[in-house]
């Protein structure tokens, strides 16, 4: 008995100590924000900015994530919760554009104004199930993988030839898709000699990215560039190019993470398409603050993007540094 | 005859009424939502309470199954890929090909109990551990979701399916309703039935369950094929939570599965197991989460909670099996 006691005693004392960390509620509006996972540092980052705005604008930030980006079902559920709590606005950045439209077109009912980060969800499926949206912000995904395209025809010249390896993110979302298209598209037009040998998709994982690198050198050992879909693929592909003794393979990404610019700092990553996820965040919640008063939002918002080289970050003149964190 | 009915009795004595039910993982669940209560005002609203037990809807079907299946002394990696399978077979039959809903609804389940059949006349008859069998299902199932799907999910379904997943009459969401009536025929079928008993006889001691006359290869196939009945079960709930056939669903779900068993009570060396501890095991995971995330915990510490919530409940048990009762 007296074990079972200190057992129980000790879950109890568990619990408090968990439940210590969590904020208690004042008067002030609560915006709630749900994320994928916060074990990426974009939306990590995103996270940030989020706080940053609410602190200037006066709004308690009511924030969830999921443990992974692809755990679909408990960020619904996760987003259920969030209704119980009855915030003034809900900004969400969906896992794929369908899981959350059950909650949202709740929200809806109770006269909840949704926001789509990171434009996740797509405008047509949110039409035809009957969701309304507020507004969508987030970075112009194609744009994204355009740049990446120009910037490296700039380094290579517009005659430049041989093969280039461009790892999409997982199947089926629209994000990495974007900006895979975005990319080849944009590369066609500017260096043509430049050969897309492959595009698969890295599931947004480093180690897969690093596989898929190591098996196309195999099939290309004259690799000239790598565009990875993200930060966390492109220094996943870099390690295994590096490794294969690889130095001159141009290595691209797209985020501008802190691990990124880490890494473009030492010298070792060449670029990377800084999505600012910190500014998207903080305009989201400038945003939703204007829709509550009643102002008028656009529909779509794009968040500029910028090229991350050790150049850029050395000189630092592009007023929109201030933003990569 | 009278020389086997006699420790059948016994058997039957030892196994039925769903005497594995712990009393620890009540008092758990008790203590963990006096905590939540106490700490968010709106914790124990009745719409809170649907909405736990909504989020539990999934996972709980899938640990109805594994219930059977761990007390037999076996092991089901595969329930959350058969889940992602079924659901986007159904998807397509009604989605994609336009047949009528009731179709798509036995085709789901059709699909998973097939699946769950395959692992089983592999588990008996190909003498492969069940453990490997269903590792090995757990990515066949998968890579076929995304095969069909073209690893996109699939979208739009008839309303009579995404009723079953966002109805809610009489202010009840279907889910729950299909959870309690899944758990409360499960519970009888496991306490209560030659079935449910010879498969914990079976878990406890297989040479002597083969000793006594039952028989266990075709038991072990049936197990298996309930538990992908069920998994198919939960493809459809989550597809039509979300109106779509996902491949990637059901991710480790199979993990949150045997977690909600172990919690309720469930032996993982099987010869004891208990349906209505699984639903409180999974209860107490979804009040957890729940809890947490009304009041604002960041989610990492929340798997923190998850996982040592699990340590504890199973060492309170040991605690109590050293005192009392013994296997």
């Amino acid at each position: 008995m007296r074990k079972q006691g200190l057992a129980a005693a000790s879950t109890a004392a568990l619990a408090l100590a968990l439940t210590a960390v969590a904020a208690f509620a004042d008067d002030k509006p609560t915006y709630g924000v749900l994320m994928k996972t916060l074990s990426n540092p974009f939306w990590g980052a995103m996270e940030k900015g989020v706080d940053a705005a609410g602190k200037a604008e006066g709004v308690d930030i009511y924030l969830q994530a999921v443990e992974s980006d692809q755990a679909a079902e408990p960020q619904l559920n996760a987003c259920n919760t969030m209704l119980q709590k009855k915030p003034a606005a809900m900004i969400t950045a969906a896992i794929n554009s369908t899981i959350l439209l059950p909650c949202l077109k709740q929200a809806n009912e109770m006269k909840i104004p949704v926001v789509d980060l990171d434009n996740n969800l797509d405008p047509a499926i949110t039409a035809k199930a009957g969701v309304d949206v507020a507004f969508h912000i987030g970075s112009d995904n194609e744009a994204a993988g355009a740049k990446g395209a120009d910037w490296l025809a700039s380094q290579l010249g517009k005659n430049a030839k041989g093969p280039v390896l461009v790892i999409e993110g997982l199947s089926g979302n629209i994000t990495g898709k974007k900006r895979a298209v975005g990319f080849a598209t944009e590369l066609k037009k500017q260096a043509p000699g430049l050969e897309i040998v492959a595009s698969l998709p890295g599931d947004w994982d480093s180690l897969k990215a690093a596989n898929i690198t190591n098996d196309t050198l195999q099939r290309s050992p004259d690799l000239v560039a790598i565009f990875a879909a993200n930060d966390d693929m492109a220094l996943g592909a870099l390690e295994a190019a590096r490794a294969a003794g690889k130095d001159k393979v141009i290595v691209i990404g797209v985020d501008g993470n802190s691990n990124a610019v880490k890494s473009i700092k030492a010298g070792r990553l060449d670029a990377s398409v800084a999505q600012l996820p910190f500014l998207v965040g903080m305009q989201a919640v400038q945003g939703v603050k204007k829709v509550l008063a009643g102002d008028k939002v656009p529909e779509m918002t794009y968040v500029p993007t910028l090229v991350l080289t050790k150049q850029a970050i050395e000189e630092n003149k592009d007023p929109l540094m201030q933003y990569v964190k | 005859m009278a020389s086997t009915a006699s420790p059948a009795a016994s058997w039957r004595a030892r196994f039925a009424g769903g005497a594995a039910l712990r009393l620890e993982s009540i008092v758990v669940l008790i203590v963990l939502s006096g905590i939540m209560a106490a700490l968010s005002n709106v914790f124990l609203s009745v719409s809170n309470i649907l909405n736990i037990v909504l989020s539990t809807s999934v996972f709980g079907v899938l640990a109805i199954g594994m219930t059977f299946v761990i007390s037999s002394a076996g092991i089901d990696l595969s329930v959350g890929s058969i889940l992602a399978l079924s659901g986007v077979v159904g998807a397509i039959l009604t989605s994609t090909l336009d047949w009528p809903w009731w179709v798509g609804i036995l085709g789901c389940l059709a699909a998973g109990a097939f699946t769950g059949a395959v692992n089983g006349f592999l588990v008996t008859r190909g003498a492969i551990p069940p453990f490997i069998v269903t590792l090995g299902m757990l990515g066949v199932a998968r890579g076929f979701a995304l095969v069909l799907s073209d690893g996109v999910s699939i979208y739009g379904l008839p309303p009579e399916i995404t009723w079953l997943g966002q109805g809610r009459p009489f202010g009840v969401p279907v889910p729950v309703i299909v959870l309690l009536l899944t758990a409360l025929v499960a519970h009888v079928v496991l306490a209560h039935t030659r079935f449910g008993i010879y498969a914990q006889v079976i878990g406890d001691n297989e040479g002597a369950a083969r000793a006594m006359g039952v028989r266990v290869e075709r038991m072990k196939v049936l197990l298996y094929t309930l538990s992908g009945l069920l998994s198919g079960l939960a493809g459809l709930l989550f597809a039509a939570r979300i109106n779509s056939g996902e491949p990637t669903a059901g991710l480790s779900y199979e993990l949150t599965a045997i977690t909600a068993t172990i919690l309720g009570g469930t032996n993982l060396f099987g010869g004891r197991g208990s349906v209505a501890g699984t639903l409180i095991g999974a209860l107490i995971m979804g009040v957890l989460q729940n809890g947490l995330n009304l009041l604002a915990v960041r989610p990492f510490y929340q798997q923190i909670a998850i996982g040592a919530v699990l340590i504890l409940a199973v060492w309170l048990d040991r605690i109590n099996s050293r005192e009392g009762w013994r296997r």
